[in-house]
């Protein structure tokens, strides 16, 4: 076997190791502006199916966002006020918290009362495939249609994320099944919207 | 030419050399997500292979594991970077599982058996070959796994209506990791009782 002297070796490291940087940066810098793109169309189709838009494509995404969708954030926090498909006015909250590998976010459409759930989407970054990931799936969204985020007598209670059969004292309003395989990833959910959907309602009441 | 063939059969990584299998577990609940898998580990194998070949002479042997990892890594991440910018929804089902092609055993494998020991051209065929052993076992597993777990293909329902009406439901261990082990154990076993394919008394 050949040998190498010690100055060979850390040489021969740096070289390989810088090489690796310019390389990567290269291909970051380069392809920044279509991974951007992509991250700010998909975050538009994401809020317009939340509030019942269905399948708009990629290229009309932006321009539709525009047209019916203003910023008006709430408490610090990223709302938008919408117009919702079905023509009447909504509240867009952004929510954001833990699931279980990482990051998991969505966008909640508050109906005019600021009460009840027109619609959700929900997204991650590295839930588990096929479990986890699951949040995304219509069933899971379409559970929330109609659901309220406040009680009877109009105090805060969030939509609960509670395992089938396991919902208690819980109104049938205020809770939606989790993901059966998906325990920790329906959790996260559950804390991200009782976390953050409270701070909007309390803003808002103020 | 024939050795080019064996990970297809009796030197498959997964089912015989039993490399992999954690990422052929954890990707395989749908269909896919594992072709793109199986698609990212060949393309990233091969490169791989071919690079560490074409510097296999200059590559110090004390550190030969240390310039494996940054070669690998190195292209795992442009991977990852590509499928984002270019299919980004594929990109967001795989998720986690395209930065831990980083740790597959397959990958550091051939490089130690063959890419230090071989001409560039053989080192990237072997690299496409061992991809491909790979993927076809994540693509058996999966559709298996997607057809009784799920009831869908490729995410499009097969199971008719009619059935589920009839009282049929959806395995739900099928897209539970243990199932995904126990499939792969079963694979295993086929492959390893076919007649002239035992690994076992050589080992």
């Amino acid at each position: 076997m050949k040998t190498f002297s010690n100055r060979y070796i850390f040489l021969y490291i740096t070289v390989l190791v810088m090489v690796i940087a310019v390389l990567l940066t290269a291909v970051s810098m380069g392809l920044k502006p279509r991974r951007e793109a992509n991250q700010k169309v998909e975050k538009a189709q994401q809020i317009l199916r939340a509030a019942g838009y269905e399948n708009v494509g990629k290229e009309a995404a932006l321009r539709m966002f525009d047209s019916v969708a203003v910023r008006n954030d709430i408490g610090g926090r990223e709302c938008y006020d919408i117009r919702c498909a079905d023509g009447t006015d909504g509240l867009v909250v952004f929510v954001e918290g833990k699931g279980l590998w990482g990051p998991i976010w969505g966008y909640v459409v508050l109906a005019d009362d600021r009460a009840t759930v027109k619609g959700v989407v929900f997204a991650h970054k590295s839930e588990t495939p096929g479990l986890g990931d699951r949040i995304t799936s219509p069933e899971f969204i379409r559970s929330f249609v109609g659901k309220r985020i406040l009680d009877k007598d109009g105090n805060f209670v969030s939509v609960s994320v509670i395992p089938k059969g396991r919902g208690g004292e819980i109104p049938e309003d205020n809770r939606v099944d989790a993901i059966s395989g998906a325990t920790l990833t329906s959790k996260g959910v559950n804390a991200m919207l009782r976390d953050q959907l409270a701070i909007t309602t309390e803003t808002e009441k103020r | 030419m024939k050795q080019y063939l064996g990970p297809l059969n009796k030197e498959n990584p997964v089912l015989v050399q039993t490399l992999g299998v954690c990422s052929a577990l954890a990707v395989t609940a749908q269909l896919k997500p594992a072709v793109v898998m199986a698609l990212s580990v060949t393309a990233v194998c091969a490169v791989a292979n071919l690079v560490i070949s074409l510097i296999r002479n200059t590559i110090p042997p004390r550190i030969r594991i240390i310039v494996q990892l940054l070669v690998v890594s190195t292209l795992v991440i442009m991977v990852d970077q590509i499928l984002q910018a270019y299919v980004y929804e594929v990109s967001k089902m795989l998720s986690v599982f395209v930065g831990l092609i980083i740790t597959n055993c397959i990958i550091m494998g051939r490089l130690e058996a063959f890419a230090l020991l071989h001409k560039p051209l053989p080192s990237f065929v072997d690299g496409v070959m061992n991809g491909v052993g790979y993927g076809l076992v994540l693509v058996v597993v999966a559709f298996f796994r997607e057809l009784l777990g799920s009831g869908t293909l490729w995410g499009h329902p097969v199971v008719p209506q009619s059935w589920y009406a009839a009282g049929y439901l959806n395995n739900g261990l099928m897209i539970l990791p243990p199932m995904a082990l126990i499939l792969v154990g079963g694979l295993i076993w086929i492959v390893n009782s076919r007649k002239g394919s035992i690994c076992l008394p050589k080992c």
